[in-house]
């Protein structure tokens, strides 16, 4: 009874959260100078008044603006998200194209910087105050300070430009079409090497340093003095009493990141030309579309919800005193 | 987590570092069974030819649909979906004979009907600048299956220059009559008469047309079929061309410094023709209706502080010519001229003196707002160059960034001093020169009409006149007239007429027969044996 | 407080991280002086590389100085990194403070408000913010600000929960004294020094967000700043890559050197947390 209480605030929380981050957006978006019906004439070429009056009308652009929002807020609920007169096309539709090759980057990013960061923090952590823990901090300061975007072009200037080793940019090879399931696997996933990692890179800089902390905090702790007084070898006790005690930090940190790592793939995708949720925000924040303005900003802070779900999840598996209550 | 489990992650993760440093092969895309993979940008928002005009849709669209004709680089009309046409003696009746064989791409026969509804009906609901042309008609009849007559209310003699792929398409009637235009479900898979028939889009990624087998013309498209690919980035369009993973980037994809470069490459060749009909111009626009912009001398003193030629060659580089007034010297009636400005500070400053806007202890006599405008590097870097430009004459300028709708607001509602502004010109002055400059057009809330408010009543007469004259050295006599003033008067700061590349591989041949070039349907294109 | 300056100076990091930001404020301070020009100035032969033509760092593509360009992106990004903070540090703590000292309902509402602050992708508010209200100092500051407070006023509210517990601060209270003058004379001096370092920290991600905008093209036009040039010279980043190298390479110093002050900054000021 207790649990269902509990999952029922949960979900009454998410629920008041989208309604309130619907609101926001849809105040912010229209306090925008701009005449969306002169943007839509304007890229044809030409336009007159009853061009610009049919635009208005078409896309009930014409009513006072809380009407609009009433409308919006209305269509949010049946999952409706409106029509992008720019690109003529359902938002929902638009967005769920582009969804794939974002969670691909994200979520690749995401594990990448996750796996990372606890390896190279073990590692540091371990040879604590050994030049292999200084040179890992030291990269790993590196990295945290590191622009996105500037490392990304660095990247593609010695791996792409100078070795010719990976792509520079886009999601898959245009011939990709015709390849095998593995192939195209394959093709995605060399594609996705250079902007995973770059999107991936502060994160892991930020694990890794956690990670560090962490682990050395916990070798202080009482049972790893006494399993190591009763002999146990190290190896064993860094794999039985500290390690999932140090990644449960850098765990719940990944959690927290995961909006700020969608606001990084919009930059990386920008870089790499990488076609997902990103790329969309930007050219549509520059074409002022603002239903898939609208449904864009739903959409992902309904992803950062849901990861956050999955990393409490996680948690749960991963600490065991949470998982037995 | 379990020991293995975490064995495996770090497994994955050295897997993963090794698979990074392995060498890739170099992709290579050269078609060798004679497709072609071009570049697109930005990515269309429909393939509508009739729906939106702007230039990637015009790319893509040009190659589904057709029009009555095309125009050779010298802008004399050549055929296309009319095999012949006359015009009367008084210039008011154009009858178009119509290909016979030509089919839509599902199959059904093309006829006159098709180019009477697209005409009359079609592009008179959704197509302004075709609304614009055909509203001058009092009749567009079919007098056979294969004959269409259009009667003008009074002589246009740039009517004939009306009949480009992106200026009256013609669509199929028997799947858009009595349909929402607007909405159609054929938007989004186009049905047209060209030498490609659409195939598949995938959005953000790529557009695929294939060869029209039942193609009017015997033996064509050489091509087999055409991969669009949507590629944003810049850098990312110059190395696909590097690459060979595109054979064909057009209009602004290769950013203007990279193209020399690629240029030169041995797999590539490039031409700056098949640009004619739109021979843009861009210039500095002033906002005429504010003090001190309202005064002729103010904005000779800004003629007098521009470089044009440092524009031409060091933003552009060289992809452009210094504009000389406010029509380009590609399109028909170009007078040369004109009035030249010198380079000079000191002309400028005694015109500023003269006008009575004296330095205060700065040695700034004025600031001025330049709104961006927000279509890419070279704008803003024209921007940048023109505030560093008339600094020295104590001019100075703000810049303000705006994103597309707020510019289009701002500039459409007069609502700035300086911006950079550009304009096609569709091959006569009447189609797209007149429009900047006539009172007429001055009109609140639309863009591309005379949005600087300069008003001039022999402008008006001059440009009414040509525009209804049949003769052509008469025609010649008044736009000559015009521009004389126009300079004189600098109601704008031209710039550059700006040179667009085509580059492709060089084993491509007749790709570029049109004044449109890339936006020609490429049923000629082939590679080379 | 003489302890702090010790145990600072006492660790190398530190130092170094103090030297480094040292040489960043030194090229904002001597820009104008070493580089009088304006850095838009095109006073060079575009695309000379580092040492050529007399250009130390090269030119960009019309030819303006690199060198001079990087000096005097530092007082943009500076400025913008130092206001922006403060910004939020002024919101982030006023909130934080209401919320810890308060508790009840308003605590609740400042928490949930918040957390959905959060949970919007940060970077995608900052873009649409300064798009939509066109891109200014004014308008990027804000948008920073606007996207850095939530951290700084979680930290602030459990700060200041924790310090209002302690039996001083009951103490005060009891002795009737208005809420502003335990805030100001008990709470906030006991409960600022993590505030300080997690503040000191946000000047570098501001750096780092302002750059991105930059790059993005969302930039202030007037003003001359590290992201504008790697986002200028990115597109010839083949033919010429002093263009975006340099700007980025300020960036880094400049973010590392903060980071490392802040580091110190924390083992000084909260021994208690700071690590062995």
């Amino acid at each position: 009874m207790e649990i269902l209480l509990r999952i029922g605030f949960r979900i009454a929380g998410i629920v008041l959260t989208i309604f309130l981050i619907a609101v926001i957006n849809f105040t912010l978006v229209n306090a925008a100078p701009g005449d969306p019906a002169a943007v839509m004439a304007g890229q044809s070429g030409a336009a007159d008044e009853t061009f610009l009056k049919q635009i208005r009308a078409e896309y009930g652009l014409d009513k006072p603006w809380p009407v609009q929002l009433g409308t919006y807020l209305l269509k949010v609920a049946q999952f409706d998200l409106g029509y992008s007169f720019r690109q003529r096309q359902e938002v929902s539709d638009l967005i769920l194209e582009r969804l794939g090759p974002t969670l691909v980057l994200t979520l690749s990013a995401f594990f990448l910087s996750l796996i990372g960061g606890v390896f190279f923090g073990a590692l540091a952590g371990r040879r604590h105050g050994k030049w292999s823990d200084v040179a890992i901090s030291m990269v790993a300061l590196l990295l945290y300070a590191t622009p996105v975007f500037w490392l990304g072009l660095m990247l593609v200037l010695v791996f792409s430009i100078q070795f010719e080793w990976l792509p520079a940019f886009g999601y898959v090879d245009i011939r990709a079409s015709g390849f095998s399931a593995w192939n195209y696997a394959l093709d995605v996933a060399r594609h996705l090497i250079l902007p995973a990692v770059t999107l991936s890179a502060i994160y892991m800089a930020v694990y890794t340093r956690l990670m560090r902390s962490s682990l050395i905090e916990v070798s202080q702790e009482d049972h790893v003095k006494t399993a190591r007084a009763k002999g146990v070898a190290e190896g064993a006790i860094l794999r039985r009493h500290m390690l999932r005690n140090a990644a449960l930090p850098v765990v719940t940190m990944a959690g927290m990141q995961v909006g700020a790592l969608i606001g990084g793939a919009v930059v990386v995708e920008t870089v790499f030309s990488w076609p997902g949720l990103g790329r969309l925000t930007f050219d549509a924040v520059t074409q002022r579309d603002y239903p898939v303005l609208l449904g864009l900003f739903l959409v992902m802070s309904i992803l950062v919800i849901a990861v956050n779900l999955l990393t409490d999840l996680i948690y749960r598996l991963v600490d065991p005193r949470i998982a037995t209550q | 987590m379990e020991r293995r489990d975490f064995n495996k992650m770090l497994l994955a993760c050295g897997a993963l570092a090794a698979f990074g440093v392995s060498p890739a092969p170099r992709a290579l895309a050269q078609h060798r069974d004679g497709g072609l993979t071009a570049i697109l940008q930005p990515e269309p928002p429909i393939l509508n030819l009739a729906l939106n005009q702007q230039t990637p849709t015009g790319v893509v669209g040009g190659k589904i649909f057709e029009s009555l004709l095309s125009y050779d680089f010298d802008l004399q009309p050549m055929p296309q979906l009319a095999e012949s046409w006359e015009i009367s003696e008084d210039g008011k009746t154009y009858t178009f004979r119509l290909v016979k064989n030509a089919k839509w791409h599902d199959g059904e026969p093309f006829t006159a009907a098709d180019v009477v509804f697209s005409c009359a009906n079609l592009l008179m609901e959704v197509h302004p600048r075709a609304r614009a042309n055909f509203d001058r008609c009092e009749s567009i009849k079919a007098r056979d299956d294969h004959t269409v007559v259009f009667t003008l209310k009074e002589p246009f003699a740039p009517f004939i220059l009306a009949f480009e792929a992106s200026s009256a398409p013609i669509l199929p009637k028997h799947l858009y009559e009595g349909q929402d235009y607007r909405n159609s479900p054929y938007n989004n898979k186009p049905v047209g008469t060209g030498p490609f028939k659409f195939s598949e889009w995938v959005r953000g990624s790529h557009i695929h047309l294939t060869a029209f087998p039942d193609y009017y013309q015997e033996g064509k498209p050489h091509l087999t079929e055409i991969y669009y690919r949507i590629v944003p980035d810049a850098a990312s369009r110059a190395v696909a061309m590097e690459t060979g993973e595109a054979q064909l980037a057009q209009w602004m994809d290769i950013e203007t410094f990279d193209v020399e470069r690629l240029a030169a490459l041995d797999h590539l060749t490039m031409t700056t023709k098949g640009y004619e009909l739109f021979s843009p111009v861009l210039w500095i626009e002033i906002n005429n209706r504010r003090e001190p912009m309202n005064d002729k001398r103010f904005r000779q003193a800004l003629m007098h502080l521009t470089d044009k030629k440092f524009v031409a060659e060091r933003i552009m580089f060289g992809l452009a010519k210094p504009a000389t007034g406010p029509i380009a010297s590609t399109t028909r009636f170009f007078e040369s001229d004109v009035k030249q400005y010198e380079l000079s500070v000191e002309k400028a400053t005694a015109l500023l003196d003269e006008i009575g806007l004296k330095p205060d202890s700065d040695g700034k006599r004025i600031t001025l707002r330049f709104a961006v405008a927000p279509y890419g590097e070279m704008w803003v870097r024209t921007a940048e160059y023109f505030r560093q430009a008339v600094a020295p004459a104590g001019i100075e300028v703000i810049l303000d960034s705006y994103d597309i709708g707020g510019w289009a607001s701002a500039i459409s509602n007069w609502d700035f001093d300086l911006t950079t502004n550009m304009l096609y010109q569709y091959g006569d002055p009447a189609l797209g020169v007149a429009r900047t400059y006539i009172s007429s057009n001055i009109r609140k809330g639309v863009m591309f009409s005379n949005t600087s408010g300069y008003s001039n009543p022999d402008i008006d007469r001059l440009f009414d006149e040509a525009a209804v004259e049949t003769s052509d050295a008469r025609r010649q006599e008044l736009y000559s007239e015009a521009q004389r003033i126009l300079v004189e008067d600098a109601p704008l700061l031209w710039l550059t007429e700006q040179r667009y590349p085509t580059i492709y591989d060089a084993r491509i041949e007749n790709l570029i027969t049109t004044s449109t070039g890339v936006n020609g349907n490429f049923a000629a294109a082939r590679y080379a044996e | 407080m003489k302890d702090v300056v010790k145990t600072f100076l006492g660790r190398p990091t530190g130092i170094a991280g103090l030297l480094l930001l040292a040489i960043s404020c030194l090229m904002a301070v001597s820009a104008p002086i070493l580089y009088p020009a304006s850095p838009w100035e095109m006073s060079g032969i575009p695309f000379s590389a580092p040492g050529e033509n007399g250009m130390l760092l090269g030119t960009d593509t019309l030819g303006r100085d690199i060198a001079s360009g990087v000096m005097h992106g530092a007082r943009v990004s500076l400025l913008i990194g130092i206001v922006s903070t403060l910004a939020a540090l002024f919101v982030g703590v006023l909130l934080g403070c209401v919320a810890g000292y308060a508790g009840g309902t308003v605590d609740t509402v400042i928490v949930r408000f918040t957390e959905i602050f959060q949970t919007i992708p940060s970077f995608v508010l900052a873009i649409l913010f300064v798009a939509i209200l066109s891109p200014s100092l004014g308008t990027i500051i804000v948008a920073i600000a606007l996207v850095s407070w939530p951290p700084l006023a979680r930290l602030a509210r459990a700060q200041v929960m924790s310090v209002t517990q302690r039996e001083f601060v009951q103490a005060a209270r009891c002795q009737g004294q208005s809420p502003l003058s335990v805030m100001f004379r008990h709470v906030l001096p006991n409960a600022i020094s993590p505030i300080i370092v997690t503040g000191s920290l946000t000047v570098a991600s501001a750096i780092l967000i302002e750059a991105a905008l930059s790059f993005m093209g969302l930039g202030d036009p007037n003003h001359m700043s590290w992201g504008y040039m790697i986002g200028a010279g990115r597109t010839v980043i083949r033919q010429a890559w002093w263009m975006s190298f340099f700007p980025g390479i300020a960036i880094l110093v400049t973010v590392v050197a903060i980071n490392l002050v802040g580091e110190a900054l924390n083992d000084a000021l909260n021994p208690r947390i700071s690590r062995s």
